[in-house]
């Protein structure tokens, strides 16, 4: 089939991301309804099932080598300070200690966007890195930290975004604590005070959210071998090429000189995007000594300098008439970055979940004495959302109005920013099921509060809009094998979502056999041609056309090879179940091993491409969040009974990993809203959360029934395909639904996340 | 963690020899959940390990109606938590022991471990100079205090994190301890020490010393116990309040009451004088929101921990309505 470049387009955020790939250069048939498909859409068991039960998946984790050596990293225990002196001696005469580097023994490598250096002098947060120790094992890596003298020259530091944009705060750069990216970022839309003076009422509150942290269960680590002038790198990755690019920049390789593997991992949630330094450490250690190094980080190290969530402080107005028309929307709102440069903002549900005419929008991100944020599950929608939907459920109280009314009356039929249709949007729909489900007429109190008795039982709902849907470039090799098995090869990679599975069911829906017989191979940045990194909810929704065209093509070979041999014209065959038929005589068939046989071939080979975005069209997914809570008044303990997750994502690929998706989001939304908070000692300027009891994860006794709804089929103007994409959707809505269900439970309204016991005690019996 | 020597007595003549010459640099392990992270955590630095799960005789319960209960220091608190005797005579010890941590960790911990484990204070889990290490400072006292004591605190502040010491407490168990110069038998309330008297150590035994057994007295007819612990998240977490109640009720009135408290002090709490002033009292809910109203309004809150107040006294009032109603 043919093939053309674009440019494909996709609007992020207040990005325009223009990429050229090579695309399928005709639409490629649709998928029938979900109903008449075989594989697509049911719920298969995830085909990694097997060796993760059993304990033989090989994890980075787990990756062992002959001769390695094991790494670890001394990291700055102060928030803020210079290095003044680095002495290893005494931690290179330990027996066992095989290398250590320190900004003193290598080369200035910039890191973050250039805002420092792998290993700089300037230290902006407690674990920011100093050193990194070879030895023969980790324990005696861990002592020589210990052995490693620093001395410091301790400087001021602030751990707060509202002192930190203070004049006379210390500050982490010379532009100051305020990213010039942000300083402030400005949207506006139509006439905001005029909006305002055509209002009659308006509702200003003040809302904040904490800093929380990925932990996925498997900590950063690689693993990386140097055969002479190639690197091998094994990491725990979200996106191999975006790791292999970085190393290649950051020790000045060409891209063909480093291969990048990823079988299984457990977890990233966004913290695992992009490169780590302990990466570029292992692999100057490995090439120093001449052996493999494994690194590692612990669970300490996870809690200090990965990534995390940022917090955000959220000024909003609305201005709304009588009747429930929104009039305007206003936001003022600092987030932190942490120590160095990353987006930390929360804009876009307020711009885009309903119709409001006029909208204006100020925006610091700025720089604090502590880890630097990362992406993590839908970044800046779940502090948005949580924020606004807060603020629109008070609106609608304030004008008297059921919230789902009111939502619906401000309805957004076309995308606000751009004014254009969308693909598909069945909002609407998920507010319809997701009210029945919950038994919203029934179990909202009309009063909030209003329940008699301490033990208060209320509902709540809050709406998701995420932008997810995919795009180019992603390709899949597929591959037939004479016996008629198949091999999926694609350089995207499974991160647990259950990639590895979906792909196997597309290959098998379209050459119609049966998903045992088929193999997907993902996470090699050599073998596979190149996917996409896993965020962003796109892998499915960019890979599975992929594969689909990829299949197409080999069934079209085989059509064209059984056409051949049999003497029948190609639209006179037809295909089934794996076996060419001619239409006027079902004894003329061949299977398709006969046909790859006896044309002599060893395997038939087709690369599938994703297509091309469809252009002046907004691509979303969207959803709404119902939550039944009980709060208990005197002890301030909020119980979540359920959540009802109604979302449209398009075509739900496979029903059990879907709902997987939705358990593992909403359970993370439930830690967001009630339970996890890195919390800072502001004093010091340190971390008091880096273990997993004070760091509160939800447990399974946290976790209510869940309830999941798809409203959606497959959106084909998206792809043949049609998938939006879920792991990002699954966390939107929730802390904002929660948040809402306990305040229609006990007309307590909690503004500040995340909603424990002893803020719901603090009001109600007036403390502080 | 540094470098130890793993010692591994199989007597406890032979453990508190090991304790006497060289205590201050030994860490005594009856389990393990909380003496690894101590180690791994660098918070102890000791270079002795002794371990004492080898010694024989210490892993019993033993129940009779005329001598009461006898747990041995290094029954687990699973075998405590699914003992049928324990659950029948004594629910109070029963329901906290259910209540800690988690499955696994409970299959590890032992009772004498449990009563002996170090404090949960974040500044002294985490890499600050503090006064239980030390240090000449409570961090928390001006800063982030909001699962800090509310009384018997200065100048630490810490909460003792043990749920079984707040039940045997409410008991009014007796500890046996174990040294090599005579055995000694004490109440349980005079194992712990405020920090005002000792920052750095939560109990009053010396190098040397062991809890060898815990003896609680047989139980009264008519009697009713029972344990409230009150987590922020439902499983595997440390109380933020709990209240242990033993109590003697005719006909709705109460002949006598011993409350117990943990979450709220550096040691496990009573209030005599509220035990005191609950007798004879008719048990409603609004008798005992009036007896209760000014239970530790004499507290002592820091800036983010003033919550705990209501929060006691309407766990107390809803342990105590549970158990006579």
């Amino acid at each position: 089939m043919s093939r053309k470049v674009i440019k494909s387009v996709t609007n992020l955020y207040d990005k325009k991301i223009e990429r050229l790939a090579e695309v399928p250069d005709e639409k490629l048939p649709p998928l029938k309804n979900n109903k008449e498909l075989k594989y697509i859409g049911r719920g298969i068991s995830r085909i990694d099932g097997y060796d993760k039960v059993s304990g033989t998946a090989v994890f980075t984790f787990d990756k062992i080598l002959k001769n390695m050596a094991h790494a670890r990293i001394l990291r700055c225990p102060h928030p803020h300070a210079k290095i003044r002196k680095i002495d290893i001696t005494k931690a290179m005469n330990i027996k066992g200690v095989i290398d250590i580097i320190t900004k003193d023994n290598t080369e200035k490598i910039d890191w973050y966007d250039g805002d420092t250096f792998i290993f700089d002098e300037h230290l902006r947060y407690q674990g920011d890195e100093i050193a990194c120790v070879a030895a023969e094992n980790e324990v005696i890596a861990s002592m020589a930290l210990k052995k490693i003298e620093v001395e410091y020259e301790i400087l001021s530091h602030v751990t707060d975004k509202m002192t930190a944009v203070k004049e006379d705060a210390p500050k982490l750069y010379d532009w100051g604590n305020i990213s010039p990216d942000a300083n402030p970022a400005k949207y506006n839309r139509g006439d905001y005070e005029q909006g305002l003076k055509n209002a009659d009422q308006i509702i200003e509150e003040e809302y904040n959210t904490q800093f929380v942290i990925h932990n996925p269960t498997e900590v950063h680590c690689s693993t990386v071998d140097w055969n002479g002038d190639h690197l091998t790198i094994w990491d725990s990755t979200q996106g191999i090429f975006a790791v292999r690019n970085s190393v290649a920049a950051a020790l000045k390789i060409p891209q063909n000189k480093i291969t990048v593997i990823k079988k299984y991992m457990g977890g990233g949630f966004g913290a695992k995007l992009e490169a780590g330094k302990y990466t570029v450490m292992a692999a100057l250690l490995a090439k120093r000594i001449g052996r493999p190094v494994r690194i590692t980080i612990d669970r300490k190290e996870m809690n200090l300098a990965v990534g995390n969530r940022p917090d955000s402080y959220q000024r909003l107005t609305v201005g709304v008439k009588n009747d429930g028309t929104l009039t305007a929307l206003g936001m003022t709102m600092y987030g932190a970055m942490g120590a160095h440069r990353d987006g930390a903002g929360c804009q876009w549900p307020l711009r885009s979940l309903y119709k409001c005419p006029n909208v204006k929008v100020e925006e610091y991100h700025v720089a604090i004495n502590t880890g630097r944020s990362r992406p993590f599950r839908a970044p800046g929608h779940v502090q948005g959302t949580f924020a606004f939907e807060s603020i629109i459920d008070m609106a609608a109280e304030k004008i008297g109005m059921d919230p789902i009314e009111f939502r619906l009356k401000n309805y957004a039929e076309v995308e606000a920013n751009w004014e254009i249709p969308w693909t598909t949007k069945l909002l609407k729909e998920c507010y319809k099921q997701g009210a029945e489900a919950i038994n919203w007429k029934s179990k909202r109190n009309k009063k909030a509060g209003e329940g008699k008795g301490p033990v208060k039982r209320g509902v709540g709902m809050a709406s998701q809009i995420w932008w997810g849907t995919g795009g180019p470039p992603a390709y899949a090799t597929v591959k037939l094998n004479r016996d008629g098995s198949v091999h999926v090869l694609s350089g995207t990679q499974d991160i647990g979502c259950g990639t590895y599975t979906i792909l196997a069911q597309v290959a098998a829906e379209v050459l119609e056999i049966p998903v045992e017989r088929i193999t997907v191979s993902l996470g090699n940045t050599d073998e596979h041609p190149y996917g996409p990194s896993s965020g962003g909810s796109m892998t499915a929704s960019s890979v599975t056309p992929a594969v689909y065209d990829g299949a197409l093509q080999i069934k079209a070979k085989l059509m064209s090879g059984a056409s051949a041999l049999l003497g029948v014209r190609e639209d006179n065959l037809v295909y089934s179940q794996g076996v060419i038929y001619s239409k006027d005589d079902k004894n003329k068939k061949k299977s398709i091993q006969e046909v790859v046989r006896e044309t002599h071939e060893q395997i038939l080979v087709a690369t599938g491409a994703r297509n091309a975005r469809p252009q002046g069209v907004m691509l979303n997914s969207f959803g709404a969040q119902f939550a039944e809570v009980e709060v208990n008044l005197e002890t301030g303990k909020v119980k979540v009974l359920k959540i009802v997750a109604a979302h449209d994502i398009g075509r739900t690929i496979n029903r059990k990993l879907l709902e997987n998706q939705f358990h593992g989001g909403i359970i993370q939304g439930i830690g967001y809203a009630l339970l996890e908070e890195r919390v800072i000692d502001h004093y010091t300027g340190k971390v008091l959360t880096t273990n997993l009891h004070n760091y509160k994860m939800p447990t399974i006794k946290d976790a209510p029934e869940i309830e999941v709804i798809i409203v959606s089929e497959g959106d084909d103007q998206i792809s043949a395909i049609g998938a939006k994409g879920i792991g990002e959707p699954a966390i939107i809505p929730t802390a904002g639904a929660i948040a809402n269900a306990v305040y229609n439970a006990t007309g307590v309204r909690i503004r500040t996340l995340p909603i424990t016991p002893d803020k719901i005690l603090n009001q109600v019996y007036n403390i502080g | 963690m540094t470098d130890f020597d793993y010692i591994q007595p199989t007597t406890l003549q032979e453990a508190s020899k090991v304790l006497s010459s060289d205590g201050i640099n030994t860490l005594i392990y009856a389990g393990g959940t909380d003496a690894l992270s101590l180690l791994k955590n660098d918070i102890y630095k000791q270079h002795k390990v002794l371990n004492l799960k080898k010694i024989e005789g210490l892993n019993y319960i033993s129940f009779d109606k005329t001598n009461g209960l006898r747990i041995g220091a290094l029954a687990t608190i699973s075998e405590i938590g699914s003992s049928p005797e324990i659950k029948e005579n004594y629910n109070i010890i029963h329901e906290a022991a259910n209540e800690i941590a988690s499955p696994q960790l409970r299959n590890m911990g032992t009772l004498g471990g449990n009563l002996c484990q170090r404090p949960r204070c974040w500044y002294y889990r985490e890499d600050f100079d503090c006064i239980r290490k030390g240090g000449g400072e409570c961090f928390a006292y001006e800063g982030r205090n909001k699962f800090h004591c509310i009384v018997g605190g200065g100048p630490c502040y810490i909460v003792h994190p043990s749920d079984m010491a707040v039940a045997l407490l409410a008991l009014d168990a007796k500890v046996v301890i174990h040294s090599n110069n005579g055995e000694r038998t004490i109440p349980i309330n005079d194992l712990y020490v405020l920090p005002q008297d000792d920052p750095m150590n939560e109990t009053i035994l010396k190098p040397g010393e062991i809890v060898k057994e815990i003896q609680v007295q047989p139980p009264v007819k008519g009697i009713k116990s029972g344990y409230v612990k009150f987590k922020e998240r439902d499983t595997w977490d440390f109380a933020v309040v709990s209240v242990g109640a033993v109590i003697n009720s005719t006909n709705g009135i109460i002949n006598n009451v011993n409350i117990a408290f943990g979450g709220i002090a550096p040691k496990p709490w009573s209030e005599k004088s509220l035990n005191k002033s609950l007798s004879s009292v008719r048990i409603n809910e609004n008798e005992l929101e009036g007896k209760l109203k000014n239970l530790f309004s004499n507290a002592e809150t820091l800036s983010e921990n003033a919550y705990k107040v209501p929060l006691v006294r309407n766990l107390t009032k809803r342990l105590l309505l549970r158990l006579v109603q």
